[in-house]
């Protein structure tokens, strides 16, 4: 099998191959790099490439298999890590030039769940300056680029991961969510990006920027690989208390099962306010196939969305006092979008911050209480395709809305609200757009339900029209 | 809802905050005015009877 094809197979594709050593993961992780390093100058996905720590990763699990030794369907398997996740003795910049020479001591907890399964770690990947917006445009590490179209963003904050995936370089990649930042590369990108439960994998290792909403979750090629992702990173966390000690489900359980008889919501407040014409087609057309697998539609009314404005406001405060001693001492070194976005929290007002306190749980109540009616939500993941690398505004109904920087959201419309809920969300890839920009799927689940929420997503994944395109940078 | 650059840079020098010159204060301008908006919208919804839910558990018979 040649090396590009070898690296467009999924981790459950990959996985028993590698068991049967069919595949070699030496072989298979010099593919990685070697795809890496050809598609780098077009996509800037990295900001560290690990060619010597990977091969010996590698050789390390290969030895292993031989041994008679195997650690699940990671072993063996190549993935990136995000910059702003610690790996030992291999420098996390968090995309910024205030910590480009942090060098942390341990890694983070997903980093060794990932590497006692076997994973191999070939990167640390761009994103935005302190995972602080949805465009991966670096102004220390440069621009990540779409695989789709090189001029476009692949969204942010986690573009490399969504990138590499994309484009074929790594299996999987851990990304964060603050606002979105999984899954917006996951639907820039034509990928599948989760964001799980908040508290069901630890944050441990991840630079937090806020204490209420910061999540690591995989970016895949496919709704199986994420859930078996999610499988190897799930899990309580004795050092971490954000995580909650509830037992692990088997993820792969309902994967392929019928969705006959479950009920989907579709928000008549907020999600499907504001956008782009393409982008609403493809997702209704998502809904009437989901409808047509037997899954039943119904609307659904979430009133209390009208304040969600008010989450952002705790995500300002909380900004301003992570960035609190790097401001004190490296303010030059920022870059002026993360600067001055970041400066505002400074005047946000304990009063409001209590305000803002209460309408997030009024939201939580609210989401709660239709989830007791349907078994998910359906919306668009982002209002708009990706916007171009050079784009300061996108224009929706009329006005236009900044992209990055102060006053910046409209992207993270859609994705914001679940990291304040605390609820599971995926996107997955539901088509294209005429320009040739892929478009996703955000459905949302109960606290802890991932599973159902893989089962109607991989049910979804089987009859999407995006399903089995790649961009043409993998193979040109 | 606007507030005057004076008063900001009040706040900065009374509160220890970070010094901001004029220019730099327009910059953040469009951050804090979707602050404001927020704010001004909530206006119109009562809070007063959202608790956490630890007082709701209280309210319906558990162990303060």
């Amino acid at each position: 099998m040649a090396a590009t094809e070898l690296l467009t197979l999924t981790i459950a594709e990959l996985a028993p191959q590698i068991r049967a050593r069919q595949i070699s993961p030496v072989e298979l992780t010099e593919a990685a790099l070697a795809q890496a390093e050809r598609l780098q100058p077009r996509l800037g996905s990295f900001i560290t490439i690990l060619h010597d720590a990977a091969r010996q990763q590698a050789r390390e699990q290969e030895a292993a298999l031989m041994r008679g030794e195997y650690h699940g369907p990671l072993h063996g398997i190549p993935i990136g890590i995000k910059d702003n996740i610690a790996t030992a003795g291999i420098r996390t910049t968090v995309g910024s030039k205030v910590l480009a020479q942090h060098v942390p001591a341990e890694d983070a907890e997903v980093v060794r769940r990932c590497k006692a399964a076997g994973a191999i770690i070939v990167g640390k990947e761009n994103l935005e300056e302190f995972a602080a917006g949805p465009t991966s445009n670096n102004p220390h590490y440069g621009a990540v680029h779409n695989p789709w179209q090189l001029d476009c963003v692949p969204g942010g904050s986690s573009g490399g991961s969504g990138a590499n995936v994309a484009a074929c370089v790594t299996c999987a990649s851990l990304g964060t969510d603050l606002g979105g930042s999984v899954r917006l590369p996951g639907t820039f990108c034509g990928v599948v990006g989760l964001k799980q439960t908040f508290g069901r994998v630890s944050q441990r290792g991840l630079l937090v920027t806020s204490f209420n909403g910061d999540h690591i979750g995989p970016l895949t090629r496919s709704v199986r690989d994420s859930a078996l992702m999610l499988q190897v990173i799930a899990g309580y966390d004795p050092l971490e208390p954000s995580t909650v000690p509830v037992p692990v489900d088997d993820y792969m359980a309902r994967l392929g099962q019928a969705v006959r008889g479950l009920k989907m919501g579709m928000p008549t407040d907020h999600y499907f306010e504001l956008l782009d014409p393409e982008v609403e087609t493809a997702v209704r057309q998502a809904i009437a196939a989901l409808e047509a697998l037997g899954v039943e539609l119904r609307e659904v009314s979430l009133p209390m969305m009208q304040y969600v404005g008010a989450l952002r406001i705790t995500g300002m405060a909380d900004s301003v006092i992570t960035h609190e001693p790097y401001l004190a001492e490296h303010r030059q070194d920022y870059g002026p979008d993360v600067l001055y976005r970041t400066l505002a929290g400074q005047f946000v007002l304990a009063r409001d911050y209590s305000k803002a306190m209460k309408v997030q749980r009024l939201i939580k109540e609210e989401h709660a209480r239709v989830l007791q009616e349907v078994d998910v939500l359906v919306t668009p993941t982002a209002p708009v395709p990706a916007p171009p690398i050079a784009a300061k505004t996108v224009t929706l109904g009329g006005t236009a809305y900044p992209v990055r920087g102060p006053g910046s959201g409209i992207i993270s419309k859609n994705t914001s609200p679940s990291n304040a809920t605390g609820l599971p969300a995926i996107t997955v890839p539901c088509g294209f757009t005429v320009a040739g920009l892929p478009i996703g799927l955000q459905l949302i689940g109960r606290p802890f339900e991932e599973a159902l929420l893989f089962q109607v997503a991989h049910a979804y994944e089987t009859v999407s029209p995006a399903r089995g395109r790649r961009p043409e940078v993998v193979q040109g | 809802m606007a507030i005057s650059h004076e008063t900001l840079k009040a706040m900065i020098r009374d509160y220890q905050g970070f010094a901001l010159s004029d220019d730099e204060l327009e910059l953040i301008w469009p951050e804090l005015d979707i602050y404001l908006q927020a704010i001004e919208k909530l206006q119109e919804l009562d809070l007063s009877a959202v608790f956490s839910s630890r007082l709701l558990r209280v309210q319906e018979g558990g162990q303060a």
